[in-house]
């Protein structure tokens, strides 16, 4: 692996010194040593992702990353950031993810080490925001953060389910599109901004009801049971349920067993909608059980990785805003083909991130939509053993 | 009265404590058990009926607080949560179920069996759900619960209450009980006890209560009332025993004396001396100077024993006038004689009533026993027989109760007994002696005489026995005795040929008091066909002066029948002229104490001529007792006395022997003296 990782970097620093674009930093590129304290467990679908898209990064950008993982408990996850942080060999940026306002100790401490950080996925909110003040004001060595656009997500979603609903003329006795939403928890800013997303689409579409908003813990299971729940409910209201707008996708799979269990065929009668671009939603769309999978927001990692080796090269994404936002996308059967696999394998070495770095004199201006991403792909086989 | 107080003491000893102790305890410990019972009882049925609201009221709460809390759950269709959320309510076991109903009417959660056993209570609350925008009601909840607890409950606290009730109750007995017996039962016992002390032995005592309470005061009310009456038994007690007049012990305690006597003696062979005394015609002190001065007189006499014995003396007056001294102790029976002299002597010390002197008199009867005598209980009769023998022998002295005087007491005291038995028996016989006229001898009369022929002590005289006759009030049947066989025996005399000769009969004070005595006569002679002038009746002059009116009565309706009147024993008593005068009389008997001494004796014959010259005036025949010799006959016969009666011509004797020897004069001259026992004539 080591060795075929070193010839993988050989070979893009040669593409990407015979590349004219490319070589903005190849010149005095210096090797760069980022760590990143992962809040999620080992074996989590999006964090091992993100673990992963930032390492595939990393080894295209010439940037070393030591992922640390706290295994989803707050106190590991500081007591490794705090010890990144005493360390003599210091390294050169700390990425963190302020889960639960869980990483705000680890970031001043960093601050008054000196190390660059990075926030990524789950920024500062609330008192913390209004204390500590924008990136690189009071804390100078707060670069800024990284973040996904899920409210955007979450409307995208529902606008797929609504439209869907409308073609095939779902609509109940009373006329109306019957929605169900099934939501992670009331709480965490992610599931917030995904659940207002179903609530600014369905507040546009004067036909469309979300009969409840329920919230299933992001688990397969409780989602099938409240998803039971609903169907039985509606039956007795004498509701056609129309679609399931789910924040997940193992909540979005939970709801397609209790619609099966119910009798109902999912993708014919009804239609169901996740997050996640998790393999077995791919899977469930291929079948057409599944209408889409919203998300790749897991590439995250990836996109760090070409922002803090971008900051390290003189090209500063605070150019813009040192507050990146990135739009999800959603994967449909007719968009399924070229992510699967990539998916799949997670071959995201297959990826050339050096495309995605911000062009001379355009500091802070970045695509990272799914297009982007499919057109920066090499062709499996290339870089498959 | 006694027997009555007695009978009520006995069963009644107890009883005071328990039946009034008992009586409370009935009437207030079954009200106050019943007050106590329905009283928490009522408490019981409306904190019931409190609980019952309170629990309606909890159930709703837990219904609204239960909606609260499932309304988010129900209505994000956490179902499992809600079931959680009902689970959780079960355990408040009031709670029979719980459901829980969505909008749609389904029970989407339960818990709880519902079950039909028992019956439910249902309370339902809307679920309602709302959240920043919205608000709706989710659905129904509904709990089931019972009031099954509460009536467990209420009734094991009915239960408890009737048991702390009946255990309150009891102590309340128990300490009712207890305090009525200290309060109540005690001083009652107290003083019951001391009622009965007091009629045990007379004496009053104190009841020993110290409260002072109304008990306290009733206690001392009491002891005060014991003492009164204390006080008053002791001087009825006294007056019993005692003399009111002269305080000397009287004839009650006479007794109790004696029982004292026979155990208090020193030793067994110690003389006892009792005196019995009797004063001498203190009647006519009575009489003379009033009863005041009677009284005086006995309280002076009283007052003079007093002073005359010893300390151990005892001194008693058992009424009117008679005393008795007891001396305890005498060395023989001449010291206790002694004692009587000196007791006489000191009552015979003149005493002033009205400013007369007065010398008082009195007899004593005295009887000495042993201490150990068993007829100590005896000695006031045996000293009042030897003072009825002073009393009739020798009054003023002193007369000792000896063998012979105790023998002749006993003898009388036979034949007083005897008395309806020898009437019964026929032991009583009629003797004749016959009156002769002294010139030619003849037999012109009997006089009837009385004998009794004793089983043990042979033929009796009447000098012995008419006095028992006369007490015993047997003197009529004994003079119609007489009469019937005097007339029997004039029957026999004119069937022998003797018509002329006439029977004299002794006729008793009493009967010639008795106005029926003449007809009886009358029809006794009717009876046996003889002539009622045949008939002689003899009178002494003791009977004529107590009822002379009656005496002269009878007499004239006697005379009017035919029979004679003869006056006895003439010249010994009053020999009253008037009497001879006054009274109906046809013959004068001399009295043979005059002819003992003839013809030795002038004065009896001065005497003897002086009656014959009188009753020769007077016209009444006269006749002489006693004629004992030829000499006696010969100087009657001078002094012109004609009839004679004595021993020199006959004794008296059986009828038949009279008839023999009636007839054997009749016949030939020579005078038989019957052989039969000789008596002396005392009554003749």
């Amino acid at each position: 692996m080591t060795v075929l990782s070193r010839i993988l970097l050989a070979a893009s620093m040669a593409f990407g010194v015979l590349v004219p674009a490319g070589p903005v930093v190849a010149a005095d590129a210096k090797p760069l040593n980022i760590v990143f304290v992962n809040p999620g467990k080992t074996g989590e679908v999006y964090w091992d992702m993100v673990s992963q898209t930032m390492q595939a990064a990393g080894r295209k950008l010439d940037a070393h990353v030591e992922v640390l993982t706290s295994e989803r408990n707050y106190r590991t996850m500081q007591e490794l950031g705090l010890g990144v942080v005493a360390r003599t060999d210091k390294p050169d940026f700390l990425i963190l993810s302020n889960e639960e306002s869980a990483a705000i100790p680890i970031l001043e401490a960093a601050e008054a080490a000196g190390i660059k950080t990075l926030l990524l996925s789950n920024t500062l909110i609330g008192e913390d925001a209004t204390r500590l003040g924008p990136p690189r004001a009071k804390l100078k060595n707060w670069l800024g953060d990284i973040t996904t656009d899920l409210t955007t997500a979450g409307a995208r979603m529902a606008n797929a389910l609504i439209g869907a609903a409308r073609n095939e003329k779902w609509q109940s006795p009373d006329g109306k599109i019957h929605l169900l939403g099934i939501g992670g928890d009331e709480i965490t800013p992610a599931s917030i901004a995904r659940n207002a997303g179903l609530q600014l689409a369905v507040a546009a579409a004067p036909d469309v009801v979300v009969d409840r908003m329920l919230f299933a813990n992001w688990t397969q299971s409780e989602a099938e049971q409240v998803a039971a729940n609903y169907l039985g409910w509606a039956q007795r209201k004498g509701i056609r349920p129309a679609g399931i707008w789910a924040g997940n996708d193992p909540m979005a799979l939970g709801a397609l067993k209790a619609v099966a269990a119910a009798g109902i065929t999912p993708g014919q009668d009804l239609q169901i909608v996740g997050l996640n671009w998790s393999e077995d939603a791919l899977r469930e769309i291929k079948a057409g059980r599944l209408l889409l999978t919203d998300g790749g927001h897991f590439l995250l990692g990836g996109w760090s990785i070409v922002l803090l080796r971008d900051y390290a090269d003189g090209c500063d994404f605070a150019a813009s805003s040192p507050h990146i936002e990135v739009k999800t996308s959603a994967i449909t059967r007719d968009n399924l083909g070229s992510v699967a696999a990539l998916i799949k394998s997670r071959a995201f070495d297959r990826i050339d991130f050096a495309r995605i770095r911000a062009k001379p004199g355009r500091c802070g201006q970045y695509d990272f939509s799914v297009d982007m991403l499919i057109s920066s792909l090499s062709p499996p086989s290339s870089a498959g053993e | 009265m006694m027997p009555d107080a007695d009978g009520m003491n006995g069963p009644a000893k107890p009883a005071p404590s328990r039946s009034v102790v008992r009586a409370m305890i009935w009437a207030t410990v079954p009200v106050l058990l019943l007050v106590q019972l329905l009283a928490s009882a009522g408490v019981e049925v409306s904190s019931f009926w409190s609980q019952i609201r309170q629990l309606d009221a909890r159930i709703a709460r837990v219904a609204e607080s239960r909606a609260q809390l499932i309304a988010e759950p129900l209505w994000k269709m956490r179902y499992d949560r809600v079931t959680g959320v009902l689970n959780e309510i079960m355990h408040d076991e009031t709670i029979a179920a719980a459901t829980v109903y969505d909008d749609t009417g389904v029970a989407i959660a339960r818990a709880g069996a519902s079950s039909s056993g028992q019956a439910l209570t249902e309370v339902s609350r809307p679920v309602n759900y709302s959240n920043g925008n919205m608000a709706v009601q989710a659905g129904r909840i509904v709990i089931a619960y019972s009031y099954a607890t509460l009536y467990a409950d209420t009734g094991s606290r009915l239960g408890l209450l009737l048991i702390v009730g009946l255990l309150a109750t009891l102590a309340t007995m128990i300490a009712m009980r207890i305090s009525a017996n200290v309060f109540i039962g005690k001083p009652l016992a107290a003083m019951m006890s001391a009622i009965q002390r007091s009629k045990q032995d007379g004496r009053a005592y104190p009841a020993d209560v110290k409260s002072s309470n109304e008990f306290g005061q009733l206690a001392s009310a009491f002891n005060a009332m014991q003492l009164t009456t204390s006080g008053a038994l002791d001087r009825l007690g006294h007056m019993a025993s005692h003399d009111p007049l002269t305080g000397l012990p009287n004839r009650r305690s006479l007794s109790e004396r004696l029982v004292t006597l026979s155990g208090d003696a020193g030793s067994p062979d110690a003389l006892i001396a009792f005196s019995f005394i009797d004063l001498d015609d203190f009647k006519g002190i009575n009489d003379t100077f009033g009863h005041d001065a009677g009284d005086k007189f006995l309280v002076h006499i009283s007052e003079r024993l007093r002073a005359t014995v010893e300390p151990e003396d005892w001194v008693a007056r058992l009424g009117g006038d008679e005393f008795v001294v007891i001396r305890p102790e005498v060395s023989n029976e001449a010291a206790a004689m002694a004692f009587a002299r000196q007791l006489l002597e000191a009552i015979s010390a003149p005493i002033l009533l009205h400013d007369k002197q007065v010398v008082p008199r009195a007899s004593i009867g005295l009887a000495v026993r042993c201490a150990d005598d068993p007829e100590l209980s005896h000695l006031p009769a045996l000293a009042d027989i030897a003072l009825y023998h002073a009393k009739s022998k020798a009054p003023g002295t002193v007369a000792v109760l000896d063998e012979a005087l105790q023998r002749h007491y006993r003898r009388r005291r036979d034949l007083e007994l005897a008395i309806p038995t020898g009437f019964a028996e026929q032991q009583f016989e009629v003797w004749y002696q016959s009156q002769v006229d002294m010139m030619s001898e003849e037999v012109i009369g009997l006089e009837a005489l009385i004998r009794w022929r004793h089983c043990e002590y042979g033929v009796i005289g009447p000098g012995e026995f008419l006095p028992l006759i006369e007490r015993s009030g047997n003197n009529a049947r004994l003079t119609r005795y007489v009469l019937t066989d005097a007339c029997r025996a004039l029957q026999q005399l004119a069937a022998a040929g003797k018509p002329h000769i006439r029977i004299a009969l002794n006729l008793p004070p009493s009967e010639l008091a008795d106005h029926s005595f003449a007809a009886e006569l009358r029809d006794t002679c009717n009876r046996f066909d003889v002539e009622a002038s045949s008939l002689e009746l003899e009178i002494t002059e003791g009977s004529l002066i107590n009822n002379i009116a009656s005496a002269s009565d009878t007499l004239r309706r006697l005379r009017r029948l035919g029979a004679t009147i003869a006056l006895d024993d003439f010249g010994t008593g009053y020999s009253s002229l008037a009497h001879l005068r006054r009274f109906p009389l046809d013959k004068v008997k001399i009295d043979k104490a005059f002819i003992r001494e003839i013809p030795d004796s002038a004065e009896d014959k001065a005497i003897v001529g002086v009656i014959a010259s009188l009753a020769g005036t007077l016209g009444l025949t006269l006749i002489a007792e006693g004629i004992e010799r030829a000499e006696q006959a010969q100087a009657m016969r001078e002094m012109g006395v004609r009839l004679g009666q004595g021993f020199l011509y006959h004794k008296p004797q059986p009828l038949d022997a009279v008839l023999r020897g009636l007839a054997e004069t009749g016949s030939g001259d020579d005078r038989v003296l019957a052989d039969c026992p000789s008596i002396a004539p005392e009554f003749a």
